[in-house]
């Protein structure tokens, strides 16, 4: 993105005030949301701050926790050690468990081509995009997304809730949750960024 | 353009308001409809500059040159840039050596980010009561909770206020262990002028946009006090294959916004003690207590409430408690609770589900305890007792909103007869026996 659409997205979310995910009036985290479900044609998104949490969202989102097993075809090094330190050991091999696809201003514009894989979870690493750590699961199981969500706040229901823990479903008993929150400044830049990229060429500015 | 500037100021308050009819019976809130909103954050030019310019600048150098400036300002030796203040956590324990199973003492009053940081460790935390005065880790408390598994004692400084670091420095080191400070809400607090961060062996710290001192959105940073101790939390991350950096565009706001936290911090002060002084006043209400030599950061301004300043020692402190807090929020005082049941009593310290399979919990099962509230009496009383503001001392231009406040405290304090009314009417709980709320 050019450094003058970068500022003009921040200046915007910054005149706002709004710039904490935990704010009920945020609009750039569900924005953001909405985007990556239309492009990679899933119902539900889980923005993280980094492709490690996302990794980690995608295997609790299936239930999947330390002591269990998966196979997952190709995995490099250290996303390998990353889930050896979660407690889940991997076969080499098929089905996978989740794809993976990283997303660059190379590729950004094909995003719904790349997203048509058939794992139950779709992890989708923005950092390449250029505005830090930042990723996101898709899926379109509501129950997984709803586990996904949770492991990522501290509470038992969204961002906007997350300030009481009253149980509604207890079946979504937290355990261990992360602060995987995304800033909502990084999201308004990555959706400025994927929605630019997906504009057909000549329109955009 | 949606923009967060007032529509209209807050004007100064009169005489005649602070002396009128409680909201609650019909008369005018000390803060009128439609001005209550608090601006928070602070965003300048200022940001919006430094912002931009950092455009022109290698991500990895903004967010190394912001965590470069903030160690400096703290005075701690090393300093690990994070994605959130739970990861910093994560990053200080690792650092100060914690492995899987090992104990961290933490105290049951905290944001329980504190606690599941321990979990994130693969350890277990150890829960203790608090100090009656300071809200913070009681040093007695945590002696007796030391095993011989014991690797760190974790303090928080409660709301800002720096946690006795003195005694419990002198009980980690008579026993061997680490001392690693949660410092996410006491950026500037001080101990005879060492900044809270720079205490411990290592501390991490929360800098989201809540906090005192705001970056963009989301971050943290962890401070060691040796290079060992940062090399541990380095290695950690390259070893176990974590990211848990911090976007340069949180990062680049720390500039601007680090420049001005000397000016934040004494505004937060001023306005402390002017509405403490009020308080002080009222009999009712007490306000926070800062020992001698410590620098109170006033993340949050936590009130006690003296029901039998005003002849109330006969109802239910609770029950005072929550009829005060109805009055303040007619009033237009945006109190709260901030945390109503012991963190141990949370749902996930209740199930301990961890990372599956009650995964780190099975390390050590000798230290786990199915807690009650009653385990932590000193915290219990603290949560029936007391009310808290938040956000509202930060602003730092609106000086006629703090004395707004201090003049709904005189108003609420005056009319004990209809505080009385309300417990009567009112079929109060403890705060424990309601949802549990983190904030």
């Amino acid at each position: 993105m050019e450094p003058y659409d970068t500022a003009t997205v921040l200046t915007r979310v910054l005149t706002s005030g709004v710039v904490m995910s935990i704010e009920k009036n945020d609009r750039e985290l569900p924005g953001l949301e909405r985007a990556l479900k239309k492009l990679t044609g899933r119902s539900n998104a889980v923005l993280v701050n980094s492709y490690t949490a996302a990794v980690h969202t995608a295997l609790v989102a299936q239930g999947i926790g330390h002591g269990a097993e998966i196979t997952q075809p190709g995995l490099d090094d250290r996303t390998a050690a990353f889930l050896a330190w979660l407690g889940v050991s991997v076969r080499d091999g098929s089905p996978a468990t989740f794809d993976s696809i990283g997303v660059d201003g190379g590729n950004a514009g094909r995003l719904r081509e790349l997203a048509a894989t058939g794992a139950p979870a779709l992890v989708v690493n923005l950092t390449g995009l250029g505005f830090g750590p930042a990723a996101a699961v898709l899926t379109d199981d509501p129950k997984a997304w709803a586990r996904g969500e949770r492991l990522k706040i501290f509470g038992a229901f969204d961002l906007r809730t997350m300030w009481t823990q009253e149980e509604a479903d207890p079946d979504l008993v937290p355990g261990v949750q992360f602060n995987y929150r995304l800033s909502p400044l990084v999201a308004a830049c990555v959706r400025m960024a994927l929605t630019k990229a997906a504009q057909p060429a000549g329109a955009a500015s | 353009m949606i923009t967060d500037f007032p529509s209209s100021p807050l004007p100064l308050p009169r005489e005649e308001e602070a002396a009128g009819e409680l909201a609650v019976l019909g008369g005018r809130p000390m803060i009128p409809k439609g001005l209550g909103r608090t601006v928070f954050p602070v965003i300048t030019k200022e940001d919006v500059f430094t912002m931009l310019l950092s455009q022109r600048v290698a991500p990895e150098k903004v967010v190394a040159d912001f965590a470069e400036a903030y160690r400096a300002y703290v005075g701690a030796e090393f300093a690990l840039p994070t994605a959130s203040g739970t990861a910093s956590l994560h990053m200080a324990l690792a650092g100060a050596g914690v492995e899987p199973g090992d104990e961290v003492i933490v105290p049951a009053f905290t944001f329980i980010a504190t606690a599941q940081a321990v979990v994130a460790a693969h350890a277990v935390p150890v829960f203790v009561d608090i100090d009656p005065k300071t809200y913070c880790m009681d040093p007695g408390a945590t002696e007796a909770a030391v095993t011989p598994r014991t690797k760190a004692i974790m303090p928080v400084h409660v709301h800002g206020l720096p946690a006795d670091v003195p005694a419990l420095r002198a009980l980690a080191d008579r026993c061997g262990v680490r001392l690693v400070e949660d410092a996410s809400h006491a950026h500037s607090a001080r101990i005879d002028g060492a900044v809270a961060g720079s205490l411990g062996d290592a501390a991490g710290q929360s800098l989201m946009a809540d906090k005192n001192f705001p970056l963009g959105g989301e971050g943290g940073i962890a401070f060691f006090a040796t290079e060992a101790a940062y090399r541990r939390a380095r290695d950690y991350l390259e070893r176990h294959g974590i990211d848990y950096g911090m976007s340069w565009i949180a990062a680049a706001f720390g500039a601007s916004q680090l420049a001005r936290l000397p000016y934040y911090d004494q505004i937060r002060a001023r306005n402390a003690e002017l509405l403490g002084d009020a308080l002080a006043e009222t009999g009712l209400f007490r306000p926070p207590y800062v020992p001698a030599g410590y620098v109170h950061a006033y993340n949050m301004y936590r009130i006690t409430l003296v029901p039998e300043a005003v002849g109330l020692e006969d109802l239910p402190v609770y029950a005072v408690k929550e009829a005060v807090h109805e009055l303040l929020v007619a009033e237009g005082v945006p109190a709260r609770e901030w945390q109503n049941t012991p963190i141990p009593c949370h749902l996930p310290f209740r199930k301990r589900a961890g990372f599956g399979g009650s995964y780190p919990f099975t390390l050590n099962p000798d230290a786990v305890r199915d807690h009650t509230p009653d385990d932590f009496p000193v915290t219990l009383r603290m949560l029936e007792s007391t009310l808290t503001l938040c956000r509202e001392l930060r602003s730092p231009v609106e000086y006629e909103r703090v004395l707004r406040y201090a003049d709904a405290f005189r108003k609420v304090a005056r009319r004990p007869d209809v505080i009385r009314k309300l417990v009567a009417d009112g079929g109060y709980r403890r705060p424990w026996e309601k949802a549990a709320r983190l904030g």
